[in-house]
């Protein structure tokens, strides 16, 4: 068998088979899950259903339209309404806890728009605004249909970039939510994989295996078999939370069916993960000559620390990448390699980005990949039987290995 | 055909020198000691041998010419810094770096189960690497050095964690290893062992090798025309043909160096005549540890 597979093949199981992995791989999406129980749990507890009473000395309400107000979760009761025409009779209601608040609403409604809540504790704002809908409907009821019916949705708005065609839609979450969403499973991916190259390079020379093993294999071969090793435990773990994200995507789909509309354009995906890989090669090429230079874990993970603030950079300045796709500080956080993964796919889905300025973005990532590789050859070869000492930039480039 | 070649190899760091023209050849089937106090460049000298590093000038040759990735399947190195994955299982980390020698699973578990036997380590290899002794896993690193049977041993300073047994049996194992005709390169300052075990020698100090050849060799160059004797009489501060004589220890053993034209026989019918109590009489044939001391101290060796 090759031994650069076999290399591969250890330092994979190696980390994959621990528990340690299992449990990092489960902790994220429990933990979202977590979050996402506490949010329920807390509109849960939260939640009075007891009904709300109201007295109409406006008139509005004779006659009115009935309307099932909504619970915040699908299965919860709704509140109802109740009628009441007299105050002391509303307040026993109260004070018997049959209702939890009751709405008074002005005689010159329309004049002064005043509504008097009565409670003993303040009820949610979702009562209120509940309440309210109920109310509006009834004021429009007069209204021919269509036009009540555009009252009541509001509008929704379209954002379009003057110059261009592209356009996004507010409804369209998942324009807003991809770049934004793709960014940062790069940023996790490209952590997790380096975290766990620098550490596999590091590992080597606080064992002191290196001797060992580049007098069986070529410190070439050692090299790549650890880059394809480690990264494709990061890759595992993503692509674990990636399925995990599905599936509780696919749910959300269920639960909220307004937002199966919303489609992916083929070609933002096309161009992110075009430059998502030549970025991923580019920084881990860099972890590995960084784990080659230095001589302890601890020292390379906090030198490892500098690279990902450019990377999250753009997500500070989101807003101008939304508003001013096409600022001058947006074109360069596009250009310049270590800001493109996340700045490139948020341009590109608030504004149709020129081909060249595409171009020489991927470019520019494929020749600092390219000099990242050579850089971590050199450092390789040079700081591999560095023990006390640290690698300097000056001997990289003029000593001979 | 030379097993090994060193022809004038010569490297530096920096603005120091590690390795000055250094010239030796290893022969097929020998035991060759590669000596030399420490930061003399053993190490680097070997890196070198290896691919590890590469030579500023000069040449190696390894089996005949240069080094391939091939070759690196029939050579055993033990390393100085001595290393193997701490957070594995001794056996899966055996098992492992022997794959990357060309064994295949099931050859690699035979053989290494056979040497975890011998090396009384069998009973250690569920535990994680870094859960042994540091004889252990110096034990451990010498089976991944001979596991894929090399023709080619080179094991730098390999007695320096071992108790005496465990001295003694690594020695035998490289006797054994020398009469199944692997030649092996051996890297230390502990003379004794090369006394007891290697056929030639070259010391290296500074960088530049110093001394050179087989071990009678060596010996001869730098035995003086010198006697021990042991008495509790009182020696007279000058006899015929006695050059100089000093007292090497408190117990009455003095060293006498004798002029070129007397025998050691003519002094002793000397000592004889003198009426003086002989407990001990010998001619005196330096140790290997002497003449390190002795060249090292000439070449202006400083004490760091």
């Amino acid at each position: 068998m090759n031994r650069t597979w076999l290399v591969i093949k250890h330092e994979y199981l190696k980390h994959v088979k621990k528990k340690r992995f299992i449990l990092a791989i489960m902790s994220l999406p429990f933990f979202i899950l977590l979050m996402v129980a506490i949010g329920f749990l807390s509109v849960i507890f939260q939640y009075d259903n007891t009904p709300v009473g109201y007295i109409d000395r406006s008139g509005i309400l004779e006659n009115s339209i009935d309307y099932q107000a909504e619970a915040p979760i699908g299965f919860m009761k709704p509140i109802d309404f109740i009628r009441y025409t007299d105050e002391s009779e509303a307040e026993l209601a109260l004070n018997n806890n049959n209702i939890q608040a009751f709405y008074v609403i002005d005689e010159n409604f329309m004049e002064t728009r005043e509504i008097k809540v009565i409670a003993n504790e303040v009820p949610d704002s979702s009562i209120n605004s509940e309440f309210y809908t109920f109310f509006k409907l009834n004021v429009l009821k007069d209204l021919p249909a269509t036009i009540s019916d555009r009252v009541m949705e509001g509008a929704s708005f379209e954002i379009k970039s003057t110059a261009e065609q592209k356009s996004a839609n507010e409804d369209n979450v998942l324009v807003f939510i991809l770049p934004f969403l793709a960014g940062f499973l790069f940023i996790m991916a490209v952590n997790i994989s380096a975290g766990y190259l620098l550490q596999a390079v590091v590992e080597e020379k606080e064992n002191r295996t290196m001797e060992i093993m580049i007098t069986s294999i070529s410190p070439t071969q050692l090299m790549t078999a650890k880059v394809i090793g480690n990264l494709s435990v990061g890759l595992t773990q993503l692509v674990v939370w990636i399925l995990f994200g599905i599936i509780g995507i696919s749910s959300l789909f269920r639960l909220f069916p307004d937002l199966q509309s919303t489609k992916i354009d083929f070609s933002f995906l096309l161009l992110t993960i075009m430059v998502f890989i030549q970025a991923f090669v580019m920084i881990a090429a860099m972890m590995a000559a960084l784990g080659a230079t230095t001589t302890e874990t601890r020292e390379a993970q906090q030198i490892a620390g500098i690279f990902t603030i450019p990377m999250v950079l753009p997500y500070w300045f989101m807003q101008v990448l939304m508003e001013k796709p096409n600022s001058p500080l947006a074109i360069f956080f596009s250009l310049f390699p270590f800001t493109a993964p996340v700045s490139l796919p948020m341009r590109a889905a608030f504004s149709s980005i020129p081909a060249w300025q595409i171009i020489i973005t991927i470019t520019l990532l494929i020749l600092f990949a390219i000099a990242a590789l050579w850089f971590a050859g050199r450092a390789f070869r040079l700081g591999m039987l560095r023990y006390g000492k640290k690698l300097s930039l000056k001997e990289i480039f003029t000593q001979r290995p | 055909m030379n097993t090994i070649e060193v022809n004038n190899i010569s490297k530096t760091f920096g603005s120091q020198t590690a390795l000055d023209q250094v010239t030796f050849e290893v022969k097929p089937g020998e035991i060759f000691g590669l000596l030399g106090p420490n930061g003399a460049g053993k190490t680097t000298c070997i890196r070198i041998v290896l691919d590890i590093f590469k030579p500023d000038s000069g040449s190696v040759k390894i089996f005949g010419n240069g080094m391939s990735e091939g070759k690196k399947d029939q050579i055993g190195y033990l390393p100085e810094e001595r290393g193997l994955y701490q957070d594995i299982k001794l056996e899966e980390c055996l098992n492992y770096l022997a794959s990357l020698k060309g064994l295949s699973s099931n050859e690699s578990h035979k053989r290494i189960n056979e040497y975890l036997v011998r090396f009384n380590l069998d009973e250690h290899k569920k535990k994680k690497v870094k859960e042994l002794s540091k004889g252990m896993q110096q034990k451990a690193q010498l089976i991944t050095t001979l596991v894929h049977d090399p023709k080619l041993i080179i094991i730098d300073e390999p007695f320096s964690a071992l108790d005496p047994v465990n001295t003694q049996m690594v020695k035998d194992i490289l006797r054994e290893q020398r009469d199944l005709g692997k030649t092996i390169v051996m890297c230390t300052h502990q003379m004794q062992q090369v006394e007891e075990l290697c056929d030639r020698l070259v010391l290296i100090n500074q960088g530049k090798s110093v001394l050179y050849g087989t071990l009678s060799e060596v010996r001869k160059t730098y035995a003086g025309h010198a006697i021990h004797i042991r008495t509790e009489d009182q020696i007279p501060n000058s006899l015929p043909g006695m050059k100089e004589i000093k007292r090497l220890e408190n117990h009455h053993l003095y060293q006498v160096d004798l002029d070129p034209e007397v025998s050691p026989q003519d002094f002793l019918k000397l000592l004889v005549a003198a009426n003086i109590n002989i407990d001990q009489f010998e001619i005196a044939s330096p140790t290997l540890d002497e003449i390190f001391i002795q060249v090292v101290t000439e070449s202006g060796m400083k004490y760091e």
